[in-house]
């Protein structure tokens, strides 16, 4: 073994990790490993001040490997990369060791365990360190151009804003109109009109050269990888485009929840859900009626296949609050309210989340005689039928025990917010789906509209239930992801990918079998079949290495000498802690 | 069981002297009041507002019974003029039940 | 039984309609405190009572006839009372009010005058026999009708008389002429103070500091309606009385229950024990502005070593010399 320069950092975490871990005790069992230099403990590893100790250290001690004791390198692997750049050193020549999330948080039992668990963790990690190599980045140049999915209001206006940035936008929609359900569903607070806003939308998006909008199309294939996309596009006429872009941006939006027949007497003429009712509203001008009956009397049930218990015998109830519709069912009412001051309007509740600027709506629909009660979730309104009119039965949970029976010619069901079904898109995306069945994002908070896809993006209701002002938002997110990728130039892609040891390698083709994202391919060298690795391709997922029955193929930073060498460590005697 | 009467809602909405629209039958005011009348407000507005006139007149003695006190008001955190919708009710009751309209 | 309410209402309402007031007295007898007192009769600054003052003493005496009421075959009597009533007045043969009660209600009234006039406020007339009740009453017990009627004759009385401003002694007096009537008579317009207020407003000296305490009671309508919650404590600070305030006082204060008198004694007399209760625990001097509250906390503070005084009283001991 060659003469290695090795500092070992470790981390008290103020207290995360020394409440458990005695941290000096770690530090004295590991500065006589082979190859280390210098071993040191540090109250919080990622703060500056440490930070800077680490650079000079580097530096003083010429060292050329470090190993950071801390947490997760899910939080601060790029920290410490960034820091050893500063310092001179290959950033790949630094390796993290996780003695917080897989030690003293595991280990909040107390006793002396956690203390030996985290020197054989350290010491694993000098191991790697050890072996470690100075690796490179792969510089990939960028296609800027974006395709976006979905050609609702986020759509068009992630279109229109990639567009002002200079991103040419390829526009896909597979209904025939765009605007979604905004164009369908009228009035909107606090002013304007869906159908208007979206004709406006449009008329712009026609306007521009740098945007080519499909419609009644639909993405059947994408390959290549972020900055260099290639997505195959079934368009109307059937024939097949084949588009070059830099990134995606999913604005494929939601579908509302349809409760199923008889679900709160629906099914029933004027018992409709708030969407139905919304169109019905955008759509008639005259005196309201239902069946030819004038409407004297509304009543509103809200969290119809939102918030369904966790208990409930549904196969996958719908847990989550769809957030726009308890806004969206009292902004309905104050259009009731207006078109017919003498309606009388009750709204039976679960809580009223009319959130943020929403409270208006509230305040000003009680100030016009809509009356409210909340029920509880294990006593919901029944619908029973009277003549032509319905019946709420409900008991108002605030209101002592009282049972009502609330006559009203049109019933609101108030529905909420459901994922689209689209396992096509899914698959061919690669899209991760939550368990709510809405697009999964990297981060809830930090990371919003990204996905494990580099350079996918998913914005708007598709992530998940949000209002119009919320999902443009999203989807000005999504384009600011975008830009800041596109705009570049050129991605960075970690080193860690396969490599093919040309000698070992007798071309089988294993690999090309076992690796999801096409990155090997045949290759002739010096006359010899074998195979090889496309870079911008491999993701480093390592599917290939196992398959491989002539051990030819490794991963760049985990090679098994690598890996051999940490779980020996990792497995050595730990000496009993000296008291 | 009881059924809403939106004619008794409407008589009430029509007279400008009764408003507890704000009212979100919390309970706050009943909590603090010191005749301790769990039917006031926060129920009578709830009787009110589903048009129960039969359990408004039912109650009749709680509703003369308030002190118009304001103790409620003062907790109320929708601000609504309790008091004056209780005499409101009282002056509706006097119309209705103790037929006392002209003298 | 239940008080038969209706009957009640009626008879009350009919007193105001029929005899300008709900507890009917000869003007001898309301106007009777001025004696000596030399107010000029009418101006444009007038001191009005209301009869608040004069009128509690002989609700005392009427009280027993209601308990009476309430608990007997009596209350059946009421219904045919209230048509009987409406040509003769009934409160007539109540038993007469407790001649030491009424003096000392009046020594309140004197007291007022010469607070305002050591005050340096001494423009000001009463406006005797023609002075009435305001109805305040009939108003709380939703008898609108006869309340909007009575207000309109109460208004064009004082227009006759040419008042501009007034100085009321009461918070019932003032709620009803400051916050009620401007939104029922057209043309009201008067500027109402409560003598609280007004003193206040004056640079009124103690003339003796009287290094004592008092637990203040603050009557519902000067804290909740009428925003006088600062004056009688500053008042009695610069007179070098300690305020003490009790569990629930200022804009929190607790009703003495007198405005359910009328209808349920027995339920107003429960509310002031409570209150007097609360009272207790923060001191034994209890001070009042209202002569609602003082009535009802006299009465359940009796044998309970607590003494409720009328905050006149008070104020004259240290401002009057
Ligand atoms: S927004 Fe309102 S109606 Fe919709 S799910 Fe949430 S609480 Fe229920
Ligand atoms: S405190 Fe106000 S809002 Fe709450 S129940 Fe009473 S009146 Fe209604
Ligand atoms: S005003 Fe009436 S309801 Fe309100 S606290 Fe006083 S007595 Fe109770």
């Amino acid at each position: 073994m060659e003469d290695r320069r090795i500092g070992v950092f470790i981390c008290y975490c103020g207290g995360n990790i020394s409440d458990y871990v005695e941290v000096e005790k770690v530090r004295a069992a590991v500065e006589n490993e082979p190859g280390v230099v210098l071993a040191k403990t540090q109250m919080f590893a990622c703060s500056d001040a440490a930070q800077d100790e680490m650079i000079s250290d580097i530096k003083e001690k010429g060292l050329d490997g470090i190993v950071v004791a801390s947490c997760s390198p899910k939080l601060h692997l790029y920290t410490f990369r960034a820091m050893s750049l500063r310092a001179g050193l290959n950033p790949f020549r630094y390796t993290q060791s996780n003695i917080r999330e897989q030690c003293s948080w595991a280990h909040r039992d107390g006793g002396p365990f956690a203390t030996e668990k985290a020197i054989r963790i350290v010491r694993a990690g000098i191991a790697r360190a050890r072996l470690s190599e100075p690796l490179a980045t792969m510089r990939i140049e960028t296609t800027p151009k974006v395709l976006v999915l979905g050609a609702g209001v986020a759509g068009l206006m992630a279109s229109l804003t990639l567009a002002d940035i200079g991103l040419p936008v390829f526009l896909v929609e597979k209904e025939p109109e765009v605007g979604g359900w905004t164009c369908k569903w009228g009035g909107m607070f606090p002013q304007g009109n869906g159908s208007d806003l979206v004709e406006g939308l449009l008329k712009k998006v026609k306007q521009r050269e740098d945007i080519t909008l499909f419609t009644r199309a639909e993405i059947i294939e994408r390959t290549g990888s972020v900055g260099d996309f290639t997505a195959k596009i079934r368009v109307a006429d059937g024939s097949v485009v084949s588009l070059e872009v830099g990134a995606i941006i999913v604005a494929t939006g939601f579908d509302t929840y349809r409760p199923a027949e008889g679900e709160f007497g629906y099914g029933r003429e004027g018992v409709w859900t708030l969407p139905e009712v919304k169109e019905w509203l955008a759509g008639n001008e005259g005196p309201l009626a239902v069946d030819g009956r004038p409407v004297e009397s509304v009543a509103y049930i809200y969290c119809v296949g939102s918030r369904q218990p966790k208990d409930s015998e549904l196969e996958r109830p719908n847990l989550y609050c769809s957030r726009y519709c308890c806004s969206s069912a009292l902004h309905t009412a104050l259009q009731i309210h207006e078109r017919n001051p003498e309606v009388h309007q009750f709204h039976l509740y679960r809580d009223m989340r009319s959130y943020g600027k929403y409270e208006l709506l509230y305040e000003e629909a009680s100030r016009k005689g809509s009356m409210f009660f909340r029920f509880e979730n294990d006593a919901p309104p029944e619908i029973l039928a009277e003549s032509r009119r319905h019946i709420v039965r409900a008991k108002g949970q605030l209101e002592g025990d009282e049972v009502l029976d609330i006559p009203a010619d049109l019933v609101v069901l108030v529905t909420g917010m459901v994922p689209r079904q689209n396992d096509a898109l899914i698959n061919v995306l690669k899209l991760p789906v939550g368990t709510d069945g809405f697009f999964n994002e990297i981060h809830p908070k930090l990371r919003p509209v990204e996905t494990v896809m580099d350079g996918v993006f998913i914005v708007g209701a598709s992530q998940g239930p949000k209002t119009l002002a919320e999902s443009v938002a999203s989807s000005l997110a999504g384009v600011s992801k975008s830009a800041a990728l596109l705009k570049k130039g050129y991605v960075d892609l970690d080193p860690y990918i396969a490599m093919v040891n040309a000698e070992r390698c007798v071309w089988c083709g294993k690999c090309l079998e076992a690796c999801p994202y096409g990155a090997i391919e045949k290759s002739v060298l010096e006359g010899k079949e074998i195979a090889s690795v496309i870079p911008s391709l491999c993701k480093g997922g390592g599917a290939c290495v196992p398959v491989c029955p002539e051990d030819a193929i490794e991963l760049k930073g985990y090679t098994s000498e690598e890996i051999t060498a940490a779980i020996d460590a990792l497995i050595e005697q730990v000496a009993a802690p000296v008291p | 069981m009881a059924r809403v009467n939106t004619d008794f809602i409407d008589e009430v909405r029509r007279s400008d002297g009764f408003d507890a629209t704000a009212c979100m039958h919390c309970g706050q005011c009943t909590a603090i009041c010191p005749m301790g009348l769990d039917l006031l407000p926060r129920r009578l507005f709830f009787y009110v507002g589903a048009g129960l006139e039969d359990k408004v007149i039912e109650n009749l003695e709680t509703i003369f019974s308030c002190l118009l006190c304001r103790l409620c008001e003062e907790n109320c955190p929708r601000d609504v003029h309790i008091a004056e919708d209780v005499r409101f009710l009282r002056n509706y009751i006097n119309r209705k039940v103790h037929k006392l309209a002209r003298i | 039984m239940p008080l038969p309410i209706a009957p009640l209402l009626g008879f009350l309402s009919d007193n105001l309609t029929k005899r300008r007031s709900v507890m009917p007295m000869s003007s001898r007898k309301t106007t009777r405190w001025a004696a000596g007192l030399d107010i000029p009769a009418g101006g444009e600054t007038v001191l009005y009572t209301g009869l608040m003052y004069q009128i509690i003493p002989a609700l005392t005496s009427s009280e027993k006839t209601m308990s009476l009421v309430q608990d007997s075959w009596v209350g059946q009597l009421l219904s045919f009372g209230r048509t009987v009533n409406r040509f003769v007045n009934l409160t007539s043969f109540m038993p007469p009010a407790d001649r030491q009660e009424q003096k000392r209600y009046d020594q309140y009234l004197r007291n007022i005058v010469q607070l305002l006039r050591k005050a340096g406020v001494t423009e000001f007339g009463y406006l005797y026999g023609s002075e009435l009740y305001t109805g305040a009453l009939v108003r709380d017990l939703g008898v609108d009708d006869a309340f909007e009627q009575h207000a309109r004759k109460v208004h064009k009385m004082l227009d006759r008389q040419g008042v501009r401003r007034v100085i009321t002694v009461d918070p019932h007096t003032t709620d009803m002429l400051r916050n009620v009537y401007p939104k029922l008579v057209p043309g009201y317009n008067l500027e109402v103070k409560s003598y609280l207020e007004v003193l206040r407003e004056s640079e009124a000296r103690p003339k003796n500091r009287l290094e004592s305490e008092a637990v203040i009671h603050d009557s519902c309508l000067y804290a909740r309606y009428l925003d006088t919650v600062e004056q009688p404590r500053r008042l009695l600070e610069k007179a070098g009385v300690t305020a003490r305030d009790p569990e629930f006082s200022g804009k929190m204060t607790f009703c003495c229950g007198g405005p359910v008198e009328s209808l349920f004694p027995d339920k107003a007399g429960e509310i002031a024990g409570r209150r007097i209760k609360q009272l207790a625990e923060a001191g034994n001097d209890v001070v009042t502005m209202c002569p609602i509250c003082l009535h009802n906390l006299e009465k359940a503070a009796s044998g309970n070593g607590v003494s409720v005084r009328d905050i006149s009283e008070l104020l004259l001991q240290a401002y009057g010399g």
